[in-house]
């Protein structure tokens, strides 16, 4: 009896290590093709190590993530490129593996699945993509900007999920003719439009307060205060007393933004 | 008066609208100008009652010559008054924009002098948006009843959407709650509005430039408990409305009690809030799964059955055409099973093209088992249905449950 399992406990785990990119997890792929195995995790750099397992160290190389992702498009068109992308930036647990039993299926398959929904896979990174997406509309809701003295609107936000470059094209098409800055106070970047190009930036000093965003005093525009209390009062004016609802509310606008939100924030 | 004493007072006055919504309209930004509308709208706030904030909804004044009985801002009404200027207003909306707090602005007004007056004010509104500010958000606006066709038309080319509230479900109800008026004046305009539409989608096939016409069209509301009409009649109301104005929606609006002491109206304390509801969900049935006014009521139930929903009561009353089997079923017949939405009815019919689906697979993709369970047969071995079940058993399980959901602190009776 003892011998009845052995062959599979005997087997080494195989972990890849990746650099935490987009690229990087593409590449991995392409060294679990070429090197015709299939690894048990494929971790981050703070992933959880596995204790007894052969390591593999994946250096991203460009060409070879283009090279997948090139296989990607091929057969399953760029929507679902974006798919795996959005699935990515989850950052949920053994995401990876899911994309790389996605990508081996894809190109076995060679056509697209995105709508096998009964399969398992499939499925969970149709799921992680709505959840992404959502997160993404979320920016483009409750971002609010505060107009600084020279004339910048600011907002500093704190998404879930990585999502700030999904948003940015919304916003550059939208206040193309203000200057704007957007900030992910948890991730520590953000985006700046000057009225031409967006830039990524960091902030060294920051002149806001990381836990209400708020900018300090000297630094905002003069009338900034009359349009925030403005807002205010009509958020509370247009509430119908008679029918007061604190749980739909937060359901829709969960609790985790109201520090950024004008409306809300004490 | 200030800036913000007259927000406070022109909100509050605008807050029983209960038409929110910034879809429907695409609007590109333009070189030089602010803004971009959403095709499917953004909503950037939720009211303290749950109700989505999208755009900047407001009165331009809430003085009126009318004295509807059903609204606040009835003349007879003793409540502190006022107006805006149209700068004031056109500030603030670009204001508010620009911070994200908005969508764009929602403009109605009382009618002040006459009703061409009135909208003169709200069409110039917009028109310095767009014109002077090349303002691209979105922008919706109240068709005054009764103001010429003249205004209503220049209103449509600066707005996405125009709407025209009906109020009172039927004509007779409404002379007597209103008695200066009458259908015609709202349904003039509205259908004024419509041959524009329908012209300006011919001009556009030609040539491509053809200034918009409130591309995002349409909307009315209807208030539901202010007077004795029945379901029947307002939902055969909203129906007439899709097919014959190409309505984008009619809004239910539950009647608060704003006026106490007025005989002819109801009287009550809170809003029939599980009506309007139920409305809603009739609503969604007419418009996005393919049901006829005859199959929510009828002449045998003219009334919502408020303790079930509209689509589970059609199918307890017609058993006969369930249970359907989701493997083979067309569009058509999914979308008439309880607890299957348009969203799984489309997973559902890409997800069989590669396998047939069991109800493991149903759970995974997001139906509703719990509802769905007694109407479909899918790739397992067959459980009880409608069919075996009796329509009166399958209610009595699924409102049960239901119960246990609203009385969530309900505790046993102790027997000592």
């Amino acid at each position: 009896m003892v011998g009845y399992n052995t062959t599979r406990l005997n087997r080494q785990m195989l972990e890849y290590l990746y650099d935490g990119t987009f690229a990087g997890l593409l590449t991995a792929i392409f060294h679990a093709f070429r090197r015709k195995e299939y690894p048990d995790v494929i971790l981050r750099p703070q992933g959880q190590r596995l204790l007894f397992a052969t390591t593999h160290t994946v250096e991203t190389d460009d060409v070879m993530a283009q090279r997948v992702l090139n296989g990607i498009e091929r057969y399953g068109g760029k929507t679902t490129c974006e798919q795996l992308l959005h699935a990515f930036l989850s950052q949920s647990d053994n995401v990876e593996i899911l994309i790389l039993q996605y990508a081996r299926e894809l190109f076995f398959q060679k056509r697209p699945i995105m709508a096998d929904l009964g399969n398992s896979f499939v499925l969970q990174i149709h799921k992680l993509d709505r959840r992404v997406l959502r997160e993404v509309q979320r920016v483009l809701m409750f971002i609010r900007f505060e107009r600084s003295a020279d004339g910048i609107y600011f907002a500093p936000f704190a998404p879930k999920y990585d999502v700030l470059p999904l948003a940015v094209g919304h916003f550059k098409h939208r206040f193309a003719d203000q200057q704007w800055a957007i900030y992910d106070t948890l991730r520590d970047y953000g985006f700046h439009y000057h009225g031409k190009r967006v830039e990524q930036i960091t902030i060294n000093a920051p002149a806001f307060s990381r836990d209400s965003g708020k900018l300090s005093v000297e630094m905002e525009h003069e009338n900034e205060d009359d349009y925030r209390e403005m807002w205010r009062e009509y958020f509370r004016s247009i509430a119908i007393s008679e029918r007061l609802n604190p749980t739909l509310q937060r359901n829709f606008m969960p609790k985790r933004f109201w520090k950024y939100l004008t409306e809300k924030r004490i | 008066m200030n800036l913000q004493e007259k927000i406070r007072i022109l909100a509050a006055a605008a807050k029983y609208d209960v038409s929110c919504s910034s879809s429907g309209s695409d609007r590109a930004n333009q070189p030089g100008g602010i803004g971009s509308a959403a095709k499917a709208g953004i909503c950037h706030s939720f009211a303290d009652d749950g109700r989505c904030i999208s755009l900047l909804k407001i009165l331009y004044s809430n003085h009126c010559i009318y004295d509807c009985a059903y609204c606040v801002n009835r003349r007879s009404n003793d409540i502190q008054r006022t107006t805006f200027t149209v700068k004031e207003l056109v500030d603030l909306t670009i204001g508010f924009y620009r911070r994200n707090y908005i969508e764009g602005l929602f403009l109605s007004s009382g009618v002040i002098n006459n009703p061409d007056f009135t909208m003169e004010r709200l069409v110039r509104v917009a028109r310095e948006l767009r014109q002077i500010h090349r303002f691209n958000g979105y922008i919706h606006l109240k068709t005054i009843p009764g103001a010429s066709s003249r205004l209503v038309k220049e209103a449509a080319l600066y707005a996405d959407r125009l709407s025209v509230n009906i109020e009172i479900p039927s004509e007779g109800n409404l002379k007597m709650l209103a008695p200066e008026k009458d259908y015609p004046s709202v349904l003039s305009p509205m259908s004024l509005i419509k041959e524009g539409i329908v012209q300006y989608k011919e001009e556009r096939r030609i040539y491509r430039h053809t200034p918009l016409f409130a591309p995002a069209g349409q909307s009315t509301q209807l208030i539901i408990g202010a007077t004795p009409d029945s379901d029947r009649q307002i939902l055969s109301l909203a129906g007439n409305l899709y097919a014959t104005q190409n309505l984008k929606r009619v809004y239910y609006s539950g009647y608060n009690p704003t006026n106490l002491y007025d005989s002819r109206l109801p009287a009550i304390t809170a809003p029939p809030l599980k009506r309007e509801n139920r409305l809603y969900q009739s609503d969604w049935l007419m418009r996005f799964y393919h049901f006829s006014v005859d199959e929510i009521v009828n002449d045998a139930h003219p009334d919502l059955d408020l303790s079930v929903d509209p689509k589970l009561s059609y199918a307890l009353r017609n058993p006969h055409i369930f249970p359907i089997d989701v493997n083979s079923a067309d569009h058509h017949m999914l979308l008439r099973i309880p607890g299957v939405g348009p969203k799984s009815a489309k997973m559902i019919l890409a997800a069989r093209r590669f396998r047939k689906l069991n109800s493991h697979h149903l759970r995974k993709i997001g139906v509703v088992m719990k509802r769905a369970q007694y109407f479909i047969t899918c790739h397992e071995l067959p459980t009880a249905t409608i069919q075996e079940l009796q329509p009166e058993r399958v209610r009595s399980m699924l409102t049960m449950d239901l119960r246990k959901q609203s009385l969530p602190n309900a505790h046993q009776l102790s027997l000592w």
